[in-house]
């Protein structure tokens, strides 16, 4: 099919989904070009899911001063959009006095970027703070935080879809022509003809700049391995604790996550393969030793799952790490908004990318504003709404209404993971063991699609082979 | 909040077999909470037969197993509450479930707690590699078959020699898969003898010792894995590796008695076992809250499970009437040759039983009760294998010394 | 060609060494009384199984009901029998007991319901 839009971003995840949502407050026609099945399965749900501080970033960096916006307003926004947030602070651990100088021009750093909030805390301060960690002394960031990065998301993508913004999953995008000053892009078996085109595709954005003829950036793949420990672990960790960072040590994280599991990582590897996500033995055992000089708490008989991530990075010639680049590059297309290298802070920073965007547009031509835009979202239906509170999942407490709303979902995605973002079902100890074959029965049931057809998450993910007895006795 | 008498949590073959029981004692309110829609618990799914020759004097399958429980159940009148879960047991045994009406409150004069155990996944096992659909541990595949009338795979590769894996190989192999092999990271099987013969040996379906699984492939779905020897410490020995070709793997690679809601009362647990550290009485550390069947420890066959069951309920009403005899004095250690013991602690006020696993496969061997130079206890066994539970008797304990039991 | 088996019929669990011979017979070794050799010459010569498996349920509360053979039958007539089990279907309800196909292929055995279906309420 033939499609024509006013604004065509390429790429749902959270970045495109907020720029999405600041386009949407016009009344211009918005389309999300997605080409995975979800807004979440690349880097939006493969994080630390922190909110950070805004003091790691050079001085009058992008990533700084759109990070520390975005700190600023998270908790407001949280409210807004219905997704978890807490403010619970961060520490950076340290213990020689490399570390100390270190810290001290951290917090130089993050005042200097607008970042507040910023101490440095003795052993005891610290121990009081986490009492399990292993330090001498740290940088507390009181205004740190952590977030439910796939309800975030999830709910920006599915406001700026109430807001009119039409959305195409499982999309992606081939090519881009340009003719008469407009854009001709070929997704899925649709072309798409639009005026502008923004690209905020993640790890696909070097390749959707290519094809919009802004040639020459360099962008590799810097993957991370987690593990996921149980949430019996989550007491032992009130916030995230960080190593200082040195030249020679990487340091390992441990984060706990808003609903009191605990990840260890990431490791960080360079890659040019965006799309394996397989985490390796070494590094898994990598991770343990790594973070328990930190925290001591990590037993392979907690460790309930491992996942990895891959953040897309902008380097130079040498290799460098560059800032966020969010440009309009009128020699090549003055109607393209490219967006390259939106790592960390990326999730911090993405509604202040999104606003940054609009503006960037809007001031070029005339648009106007909705008078109805509405950018509240509800928070999720959770175990307390449900009035027969049967689980189906009882690792975490997911009640059949609650999936079969999620299920229902206003983007239309079906897939088992899909429905495991929305609710948390299957992310318990028993790893989707009991409630496995209730979810995807559900699915059957209420999108009506047989057995062989229903996937876990990407189209090539068939989770059964079909019935085992058919009608007619087969 | 109601008041209820003694209150047993699932209605598997172990709930259902101590409720039972508690009502042929005599007692009065007996309650089960079970979290499915129906009773019957694991059973409901282990189609194949071999229960019930303890229990009943015949072989059958877990749903007839269960059906007659189930039968003996309503005979006596016991109320059981389905669709109901268990979020919290406190000190004071409160228990707060979420049921179909909403979050109920409980108090129970006793609890047997009976809610089985959960599968080990491949997250916990840490199997290296991508993360694909078609990984599925054998009971979900096994209740995907038997109660969805869904098939996982059409080409599978199991890990783990355990019974349900082999259960699976066989049930896979009849529906018209293909099963390509059974890899045991252990150097012996983990299953039953019987179960080697007529899942594995019938249908020529290869079994390879100390081996195990080191990469899962396939970015969607399982395209295959790779395979390795180990060593004496089980760890991968490199240059051993093999690529097998699948669509399914089904991991059959332990079971974890699942005592969240025990942990969260405070009740001691066995970190061997991860079930509750129990005494003579079955008793947890928690007066009043007792523990039995695969929560407590993993059973071999269903009927045992049941057993033990009977055992709980006994002292569950003499509980209940005041009439127990408590004190968690002296411990119970697994010495040489033995993985676990249940109980964990003895009273020492009078003569026990001690339920235990060994460490290895060895013929000929006595396995002892000993406090300190004494011996309480002792039984002969013409073979000893880590996949057969024994137990043996043994005199009360005197005095205050730790009593541990050995293989010689 | 000498195997090694584990004999079943008692806690002994003899360890016992077979050798099937040209002529067929078989020779026992290491059983610890006449029970055993006579239970591996049964498994070599003609072994009985019995299986478990599904049938079709129509109009039931559930696609399926669970069966198994009421007794052991040679193992090479499993896969035909499997054939026969799923090709018959059998209509709500169904009860524990219920006999789905008697004396299937003439083997002596039924295959019974294992459990009950109850049919789909309008």
């Amino acid at each position: 099919m033939h499609y024509r839009f006013d604004i065509v971003i390429i790429g749902g995840g959270v970045v495109g989904s907020s720029i999405a949502r600041e386009l949407s407050r016009t009344t211009a026609s918005v389309a999300v070009l997605e080409r995975n099945p979800d807004v979440v399965d690349e880097t939006s749900g493969r994080n630390s899911a922190v909110v950070h501080g805004g003091f790691a970033y050079d001085r009058g960096s992008l990533k700084a001063k759109l990070c520390v916006e975005g700190n600023r307003m998270m908790g407001a926004l949280s409210e807004e959009l219905g997704f978890p947030f807490v403010r619970c602070g961060k520490v950076l651990v340290g213990n020689t006095d490399e570390d100390l100088r270190t810290l001290e021009n951290t917090i130089k750093q993050g005042y200097d970027n607008g970042a507040s909030g910023l101490s440095l805390i003795d052993s005891a301060k610290l121990h009081e703070l986490v009492p399990a960690v292993i330090g001498s002394f740290a940088m507390f960031s009181e205004n740190s935080g952590i977030l439910d990065p796939f309800l975030y998301t999830i709910h920006i993508a599915e406001n700026a879809h109430e807001n009119g913004v039409e959305y195409f999953l499982s999309h992606e995008v081939s090519s881009i022509a340009k003719k008469d000053g407009r854009h001709f892009i070929s997704a899925g078996d649709d072309t798409f003809e639009a005026d502008w085109v923004v690209n905020a595709a993640g790890l696909g954005a070097k390749a959707i700049s290519d094809m919009l003829g802004i040639e020459g950036y360099k962008v590799i793949g810097s993957k991370g391995n987690y593990l996921v420990l149980d949430k019996t672990l989550g007491p032992l960790l009130p916030m995230p604790v960080y190593p200082v960072p040195s030249n020679t040590y990487m340091g390992i994280h441990v984060t706990p996550t808003v609903d009191g599991n605990v990840t260890v990582g990431p490791d960080a590897i360079n890659t040019d393969d965006f799309s394996y996500y397989g985490v390796p033995a070494d590094k898994m055992e990598y991770l343990r030793e790594s973070a328990s000089s930190l925290w001591p708490h990590i037993n392979k008989k907690d460790v309930i799952r491992t996942f990895s991530g891959i953040l897309p990075k902008w380097v130079d010639d040498n290799g460098k790490i560059q800032d966020f680049r969010i440009e309009i590059r009128d020699d090549i297309d003055s109607m393209a908004v490219n967006l390259i290298g939106i790592e960390s802070p990326g999730l911090t920073a993405a509604v202040p990318i999104g606003r940054m965007v609009f503006s960037m547009i809007t001031k070029r031509g005339q648009f106007r504003m909705k008078t109805d835009w509405n950018g509240h979202h509800e928070k999720p239906f959770r175990f307390s709404d449900a009035d027969d509170k049967t689980l189906v999942c009882s690792c975490e407490n997911v009640t059949e209404e609650e999936i079969v709303r999620a299920i229902h979902n206003p983007l239309g995605v079906h897939t088992l993971s899909g429905i495991k973002y929305r609710t948390r079902a299957m992310m318990g100890r028993c790893q989707s063991g009991f409630c496995h074959m209730k979810i995807e029965h559900l699915i059957e049931r209420e999108c009506g699609i047989r057995a062989e057809d229903v996937r876990y998450m990407r189209p090539g993910s068939w989770v059964l082979a079909g019935k085992m007895r058919e009608c007619n006795g087969k | 909040m109601e008041n209820r008498g003694i209150v047993v949590i699932g209605a598997g073959p172990t709930g259902l077999a101590a409720a039972v029981k508690l009502r042929r004692l005599g007692a009065e309110d007996v309650l089960v909470i079970e979290r499915e829609n129906e009773t019957g618990g694991i059973l409901r799914q282990c189609i194949h037969d071999g229960f019930g020759l303890e229990r009943f004097g015949k072989s059958i399958s877990g749903p007839e197993y269960a059906a007659l429980l189930k039968s003996e159940a309503e005979e006596l009148d016991i109320e059981c509450l389905t669709g109901t879960s268990v979020l919290e047991i406190s000190k004071d045994r409160t228990i707060t479930a979420a049921s179909p009406s909403g979050v109920v409150e409980i108090h129970a004069e006793a609890i047997i707690a009976a809610a089985g155990c959960r599968e080990r996944s491949r997250g916990s096992i840490m199997i290296p590699g991508e993360r694909p659909a078609g990984v599925y541990t054998a009971g979900t595949a096994q209740a995907y078959m038997n109660l969805y009338n869904r098939m996982p795979g059409r080409n599978a590769v199991i890990l783990g020699s355990g019974d349900i894996g082999l259960i699976m190989a066989r049930r896979l192999t009849l529906e018209g898969a293909k099963v390509s092999a059974v890899f045991e990271l252990q150097d012996h099987p983990n299953g039953l003898e019987r179960n080697i013969v007529q899942c594995l040996d019938d249908y020529s379906i290869p079994l390879y010792l100390s081996h195990t699984v080191t990469e899962i492939h396939g970015k969607d779905r399982i395209e295959g894995v790779t395979v390795s020897a180990v060593d004496g410490n089980l760890k991968p020995i490199e240059g051993t590796e093999k690529y097998y070709p699948c669509d399914t793997l089904i991991l059959s690679v332990g079971l974890i008695p699942d005592n969240t809601i025990l942990e969260n009362a405070g009740v001691e647990i066995d970190p061997v076992t991860n079930g509750a550290v129990v005494d003579e009485h079955l008793m947890t550390s928690v007066p009043g809250i007792f523990s039995a069947g695969n929560m407590l420890h993993v059973h071999d066959l269903a009927d045992f499970a049941s057993a033990e069951a009977e055992a709980a309920a006994e002292n569950a009403f003499l509980y209940a009437s005041g009439k127990l005899d408590t004190g968690r004095n002296l411990s119970v250690v697994p010495g040489e040759g033995v993985s676990h013991t249940v109980p964990g602690r003895i009273t020492g006020h009078g003569p026990f039983t001690v339920s235990l696993r060994v460490r290895k496969k060895e013929r000929g061997k006595t396995v002892e009760v000993r406090q300190g130079g004494k011996i309480l206890g002792y039984r002969f066994f013409p073979l000893v294998i880590p996949s057969q539970m024994i137990s043996v008797d043994a005199e009360a304990a005197a005095g205050c010394e730790n009593v541990e039991v050995i293989v010689r | 060609m000498k195997k090694i088996y584990t004999c079943i019929i008692c806690p002994r669990s003899c360890e016992l060494e077979a050798d099937i011979l040209p002529d067929g017979q078989v020779s026992v070794s290491g059983n610890g009384c006449p029970r055993g050799a006579e239970w591996i010459r049964n498994e070599l010569s003609d072994p009985k199984r019995t299986i478990a498996s599904s049938v079709l349920v129509e109009g039931g509360e559930k696609e399926i009901v669970s069966v198994r053979l009421s007794s052991p039958v040679p193992l090479r007539m499993i896969f035909p029998i499997m054939d026969e089990i799923r090709k018959v279907s059998v209509t709500a309800p169904v009860s524990i007991g219920d006999i789905i196909i008697r004396d299937v292929l003439s083997s002596g055995a039924d295959v019974i319901a294992t459990s009950s279906v109850l049919a789909k309420k309008e």
